[in-house]
């Protein structure tokens, strides 16, 4: 059985975002695990995401925390994607007074260490 | 009311230290635990049972046989309890729970330890304190530690319930009051206000550096008995505790601004046979104001939301009618290693025992103690009452 988080980052490589799915529990799992958190079962399934959600809650950073790589400020965010799960993640293409909670936004991808992971930026014509 | 479970018959604090060089966590214990069993009149041969908390650099491994072999102690119990912040309370409620079932007689429960800030701001101090899943999905982006996690709940509070930034620093004015009467707070040297903490850098919003608890090293120990013996203080007896859990990591709490502090409080509460119209003071684990507004909710001190109104609304100070932390919380103390939850429990402790000298609290019949390990991820709650009244 291949690894989960591997799969995971391997796939936001290519590009895309693909998520847990239990249809036991009918529920999204995030992060990658073995087993659904829901019933212990390992018969979840992968399903990719589009990637849309609202931000939870955020946070600006003014201060570098491994000694200043002329990084901040930016935004750190926890994003509610409409499957239902939460991610850590960032808000980007997004002025430091513009994020707010409950803001909708939709994931692009962005390099970290070699890396590509999932970040945010607003989404202006969504229905609320 | 209320039934007796166990007794707290010694207590010592270490004052904190800003610099660690030269320091050892196991001579800090030591002094630590030399001092807690004098408080008590106990003799070491007398200890047989150790609860540690985890070392913040020293090796984890056998954590409780290092400790004892240093002391020279032969515990019929020993262990080591790692709940982060909750760590203290959590080693006195299990101490607690020992004595009352006849398995330990006097249980010295210790905390503390050196704390380098150079270690732990490297990238391998920062992973040392996180989960695989951290590592994995949030390190990446970089948040700012605890910091972070603290500041995504604050802003989600403001959000939700309308929390000032003024509301919040309002918690560490009023505690630095205090600390100006405790010789031992790191900042007991003037007065602060408000306006003092929203002028200070934002360092991750809405979080301002004089609202972020500063670490330290330091040691602190209890010893928990089933009776007073030779103690000449007044009795401080623990009536009830309660634990509760909901996540390791922020990201995953169902609703970041509710915290397990619900369930902790209510089963110390149901315990105790008591509730919190009948609390004199309170010692909560205070890394930030937001934890404050948000314990004293959950702990049912005010309506849920309603925090920021409550700390505008009393004085907080040990002059005041709702006495907080009024050995100047964590926030003027300093954050002695995992020993800053321990220090919530000693100063409930002197002002249950009318100890506190010149910031001593007109009325101290019982106490609610509160220690927060992690990002509101585990809580235990302590209820204590001066033995005479209980
Ligand atoms: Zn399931």
């Amino acid at each position: 059985m291949c690894n989960p988080t591997q799969f995971y980052f391997e796939h936001l490589n290519k590009g895309e975002l693909w998520l847990q799915y239990c249809p036991e529990c009918q529920r999204y799992i995030f992060y990658p695990r073995s087993h659904c958190p829901g019933c212990w079962s390992q018969h979840w399934e992968w399903h990719r995401s589009q990637g849309k959600g609202r931000i939870y809650s955020y946070s600006v950073i003014r201060v570098s925390s491994l000694g200043g790589d002329g990084e901040v400020p930016y935004i750190y965010a926890l994003i509610t994607l409409d499957e239902g799960v939460r991610m850590a993640s960032r808000i980007v293409d997004c002025g430091l007074q513009e994020a707010a909670v409950d803001m909708p936004v939709e994931m692009t991808l962005q390099t970290f260490g070699g890396q590509m992971m999932p970040v945010f930026r607003p989404v202006c014509s969504r229905p609320g | 009311m209320k039934r007796k479970y166990a007794m707290i018959t010694g207590i010592s604090e270490l004052a904190p230290i800003k610099d660690p060089a030269g320091q050892k966590t196991l001579a800090l214990l030591a002094e630590a635990a030399r001092l807690a069993i004098a408080d008590a009149g106990l003799h070491n041969t007398q200890i047989d049972g150790l609860l540690v908390t985890p070392p913040s650099e020293d090796s984890a491994f056998m954590w409780p046989a290092q400790v004892c072999e240093y002391l020279q102690i032969r515990p019929s119990l020993l262990n080591m309890v790692e709940l982060g912040g909750a760590s203290a309370v959590g080693a006195v409620s299990r101490a607690a729970l020992l004595v009352k079932a006849g398995l330990v007689k006097n249980c010295l429960c210790l905390s503390g330890g050196v704390w380098d800030s150079q270690v732990f701001n490297t990238l391998q101090g920062k992973k040392s304190v996180m989960s695989q899943a951290e590592i994995d999905f949030e390190l990446p982006y970089q948040p700012l530690g605890f910091n972070t996690g603290y500041a995504l709940i604050a802003h989600r509070h403001m959000h939700l319930y309308g929390t000032t930034p003024e509301q919040m620093a309002k918690v560490a004015v009023d505690q630095r009051k205090s600390a100006l009467l405790n010789p031992l707070a790191l900042f007991n040297q003037a007065p602060l206000t408000v306006d003092q903490v929203l002028q200070s850098p934002l360092i991750t919003d809405p979080l301002h550096l004089l609202e972020i608890v500063r670490p330290c090293s330091g040691a602190a120990a209890v010893v928990v008995s089933n009776e007073r013996g030779a103690s000449l203080h007044d009795s401080v007896s623990i009536l009830g505790w309660g634990e509760a859990f909901s996540h390791n990591s922020i990201v995953y709490a169902e609703e970041i601004t509710t915290s397990p502090v619900k369930e902790s409080a209510h089963r110390a509460f149901g315990m105790a046979g008591c509730e919190p119209a009948d609390i004199d003071l309170l010692s909560l684990y205070d890394c930030y104001p937001i934890t404050v507004l948000i314990t004293l909710e959950d702990a049912g001190f005010c309506a849920k939301g309603e925090g920021g109104i409550f700390v505008t609304q009393h004085d907080l100070s040990y002059q005041g009618d709702r006495p907080c932390n009024t050995h100047g919380g964590q926030l003027s103390m300093g954050q002695a290693s995992f020993a800053g939850g321990m220090s919530h429990v000693i100063e409930a402790v002197r002002q249950l025992r009318g100890e506190a000298g010149e910031r001593q609290v007109a009325r101290n019949h019982l106490a609610f103690v509160n220690g927060n390990g992690g990002v509101m991820s585990t809580e235990s709650s302590l209820i204590l009452g001066r033995t005479e009244y209980v």
